[in-house]
């Protein structure tokens, strides 16, 4: 099984999305594995090798109740002030890279095309986060995260849209169009995340989106206030948090999560049947 | 009407006088007015496009302009002065004025132009977009005015009619130069209560509480669209260029036949758009392609522009993007603007999210941040002193603190509840008497010892409850009743000056010694509370940091009355941060596309 949610944009909720489908699968006994190309964070994990990467992936690593290791997170980059960014490749720091001096985006790609194979050796599933938007037409050629691995590995995906800020149904069809023409077939399916209120009065919306990109609607997330392990410094949630320690806490969340997804009619079915294309 | 003639003749011996910086009122208008004719020499023209009768407290009808601009226009005071003294002020009679006022008309009186400013989501600049647009017009010598149909926001202001309407129109109208603001510029305000129903204030008087439901089904159909109309051709009338702003996004397809926020307001004025997109969170051109695309073809057309706002870094990195998406939807990008590093107030609870400390100064000032907490930029004008402003919703968050604001809130007894069971209560308790403590409006409701709504007004269903015992004062909740006023008066411990407004329901009977003494005809009133020994401040004003010398005062009883900074006036302060605004947009747009998307010449 293999699928790549992607978001709208920054924070719309493709880390926490791609945790609860890690933790989804886990429980039923799917040996699954969480996978970021590249990351563009300053919160880094420590993994037993000695290798560091994003800090989303090793809580969805958590969430798929395995240990994090550097395939799940291939190239992290760190911005370190000034256009400067550190390239950390397979949990190592192996340069720097400036505006005048970019990465070399074929052989970054190649590493996390590698990265994603080991790890579809080893799991049954591989469940994918992209990173910011596809749709970022000025930056199309420098994309490995979301375009760059639909291209190279084909991968089923489905799009995150945030509500909280209203335009979602914009968003989501603007960022459908925007993705190339030769990977908008792999983009399956949509949800609509942190919605309030009585959901049935997006129904109009959702049929039309529906109809006019072919994508599916999954189901319409409720606004959760529970906390989960922040990536980049944009987001700012806090929300609830209670338990023994901090990672049962983020599974209870997670638990509760998906607990009110099932409530709320998400189409859990569906989206198996697209990672299992 | 005969001491008018005698004015108006002294007026026409005096001659043009243009701005007239030595009145005590100057600019009752708006900057840049030509003052000559204070009184007008068509009083009263009876043109309905200017004005219109009033019953007067003695229950006849008189000719009400107060909000006429036509006399103060430099082009018109000209071409009337000249008219008056060819024809000699004695010949000048009542069909000579409207001889006069007919040709004056004639050659000047325009309707305004209207442009529409669209977001693809809410936090888009929409808001600060107007603003920049306003002064950039009003620098350039046009009479610009804002409006925003339907404003859901916690932060409202109080007009000089007594009026309530969202503080950011208000802060608009102050970026347009003027000084006459009132309801038209924001004829619908929502302001959210919890559980999905928000009170809704039409033309500025409360008109009742709807849910979500009864909003778009019950007022926005009938009601909602009049009020849209009906203010949209009032500025329209007087102003040469309104600028619209629009509501969340305009591509909600699901309600859209029932969005008058949007589209349909562009509709009834006839208005062009231009729309904004936050480049900060990524997916800008997403955004910006699915907005127009998802608005139905027959509306689509008036979208003109697009900006692109807030981008942090290098803009030149968004050009290909932008030229790309320009050539996908056939309409131009008009800039693509940096992030402006400008302090204002700003309005949503959206940009409210998360706690956040403001300001990196000495003096910590704990501000408790309710669930409906409202007009939150009381604590704006703290920002010029030595202060850092610490948002807190938890108990633990008062620890240190070097002074505590109880600000306002749209449900005083259920947020003093939210309070009570958090442990903020009993905090805030165990500091009082080592440090000042302030009450704003609900906070200082919550102050007293006793709260009391017995028809439920306030809280949903009929209680009474303790307040924190603070003060001797009582709060009750009679009748749905809003008082809402500006005022000004002195602070009556330093004999220093206070301004602010008031905008609450519910009456408190206050049992304290008082704080300020305010001017209100005929006299003065006393207001507010204070045990100054125990540093115990309440007032129903809003807006009382405003002034210096409140600041002072209340931060002189900071322990060791620390020294604070320098500081300006703050109303200067945010003149000075609107014209940096307005120089970031004129330098990132392309200027002369959008005044010919305006289409407003001089």
């Amino acid at each position: 099984m293999k699928v790549l949610f992607l978001g709208t944009a920054s924070g719309a909720g493709k880390t926490t999305v791609t945790a609860m489908y890690c933790r989804y699968l886990a429980r039923r006994g799917v040996r699954v594995a969480p996978f970021k190309a590249s990351n563009l964070s300053l919160n880094s994990y420590a993994t037993s090798e000695g290798g560091e990467i994003g800090i989303g992936q090793a809580f969805q690593a958590l969430a798929a109740g395995i240990v994090p290791v550097t395939d799940m997170n291939p190239i992290l980059l760190k911005p370190g002030g000034g256009g400067r960014m550190q390239v950390v490749l397979n949990g190592k720091p192996c340069s720097d890279v400036t505006e005048g001096r970019p990465m070399d985006i074929a052989k970054a790609t190649s590493e996390a095309c590698k990265a994603y194979d080991r790890l579809r050796e080893r799991f049954d599933a591989v469940v994918c986060e992209g990173s910011g938007s596809p749709a970022e037409i000025n930056l199309r050629d420098r994309d490995i995260a979301n375009i760059g691995m639909m291209r190279e590995r084909n991968i089923p995906a489905v799009l995150v849209g945030d509500i909280e800020r209203g335009g979602v149904f914009a968003a989501l069809y603007g960022t459908w169009k925007l993705v190339p023409e030769e990977q908008r077939g792999l983009l399956k399916g949509f949800m609509i995340n942190r919605f309030r209120g009585d959901p049935t009065i997006l129904g109009s919306g959702i049929a039309r989106i529906e109809e006019i990109t072919g994508m599916k609607c999954l189901g319409v997330l409720p606004y959760a206030d529970l906390r989960f392990p922040e990536e980049d410094s944009l987001s700012d949630s806090r929300g609830k948090m209670s338990g023994k320690d901090v990672s049962s806490a983020f599974l209870d969340n997670l638990d509760s999560l998906i607990g009110e997804a099932e409530r709320s009619g998400f189409d859990f079915e569906a989206l198996d049947a697209i990672a299992e294309e | 009407m005969d001491c008018i003639r005698k004015k108006v003749e002294e007026e026409v011996k005096r001659g043009t006088v243009g701005p007239d910086q030595s009145c005590p009122y100057h600019p009752s208008h708006f900057i840049g007015q030509d003052c000559t004719f204070c009184f007008c020499p068509f009083y009263p023209c009876e043109d309905e496009k200017l004005g219109k009768f009033i019953g007067s407290k003695r229950g006849k009808q008189v000719w009400d302009c107060s909000d006429c601009l036509f006399i103060h226009r430099k082009e018109v005071v000209g071409f009337v002065m000249e008219e008056i003294r060819r024809s000699g002020f004695g010949e000048c009679g009542d069909e000579r004025m409207a001889e006069i006022f007919f040709d004056a008309k004639e050659r000047f009186w325009r309707r305004g132009r209207p442009v529409m400013v669209l977001g693809a989501t809410s936090d888009a600049g929409k808001s600060v977009t107007v603003a920049a647009m306003c002064r950039i017009f009003h620098r350039r010598g046009f009479i610009t005015a804002p409006f925003k149909s339907q404003n859901m926001s916690l932060n409202s202001k109080v007009t000089r009619t007594g009026s309530e309407i969202a503080m950011i129109q208000a802060l608009q109208a102050q970026a347009a130069g003027l000084k006459n603001t009132d309801y038209h510029m924001n004829p619908i305000l929502m302001k959210p209560k919890g559980d999905m129903v928000s009170q809704v204030v039409v033309e500025g008087k409360p008109l009742g509480d709807y849910d979500v439901r009864s909003y778009y089904s019950d007022f926005v159909p009938g009601p909602g669209r009049d009020a849209v109309r009906r203010n949209i051709d009032f500025l329209l009338d007087r102003y040469d260029i309104v600028v619209m702003e629009g509501a969340g996004s305009p591509a909600e397809i699901n309600i859209y036949d029932s969005d008058i926020a949007n589209m349909q307001a562009a509709e009834i004025a006839d208005a062009d758009c231009v729309l904004v997109v936050n480049a900060e969170w990524g997916g800008a051109f997403a955004y910006a392609l699915g907005t127009v695309e998802l608005i139905p073809e027959k509306d689509r057309g008036r979208i003109k522009g697009i900006i692109i706002n807030n981008v942090r870094g290098d803009v030149e990195k968004m050009r290909p993007g932008a030229e790309e998406l320009e050539k996908m939807l056939g309409i131009p990008v008009l800039g693509i603007v940096p992030h402006a590093d400008v302090k204002l107030p700003s309005e949503d609870s959206e940009s409210f999210r998360g706690s956040r400390t403001v300001g990196a100064g000495s003096v910590r000032v704990a501000v408790v941040k309710f669930p409906r907490i409202s007009n939150f930029t009381d604590m704006d004008p703290l920002f010029l002193e030595d202060t850092a402003v610490v948002f807190a919703d938890r108990p633990e968050e008062f620890e240190g603190a070097d002074a505590i604001v109880l600000p306002g809130t749209k449900n005083t007894i259920s947020d003093l509840e939210w309070m009570k069971e958090n442990g903020i209560a009993a905090k805030i308790s165990s500091m009082k008497g080592k440090i000042p403590i302030i009450g704003l409006c609900g906070g200082y409701q919550m102050m007293g010892s006793k709260l009391s709504d017995p028809n439920g007004i306030e809280g949903g269903s009929p209680s009474e409850i303790d307040g924190l015992g603070f003060f001797e004062n009582v709060t009750r909740w009679e009748v749905y009743d809003k008082c809402v006023r500006q005022a000004r008066g002195e602070i009556i411990a330093t004999g220093g000056d206070v301004t602010g407004y008031e905008i609450h329901m519910g009456e408190t009977d206050v049992r304290e010694k008082p704080l300020f003494s305010l001017e209100r005809f005929p006299g003065t009133v006393e207001e507010g509370s204070l045990r100054e020994e125990e540093m115990l401040f309440g007032t129903y004003l809003h807006g009382v940091f405003d002034t210096q010398d409140f600041r002072r005062y209340f931060l002189s009883f900071v322990k060791g009355g620390r020294p604070v900074a320098e500081s300006v006036d703050y109303q200067e302060y945010v003149d000075i941060n609107l014209d940096k605004l307005a120089d970031v947009f004129e330098e990132a747009l392309d200027m002369d596309r959008m005044m010919e998307i305006v289409g407003a010449v001089r």
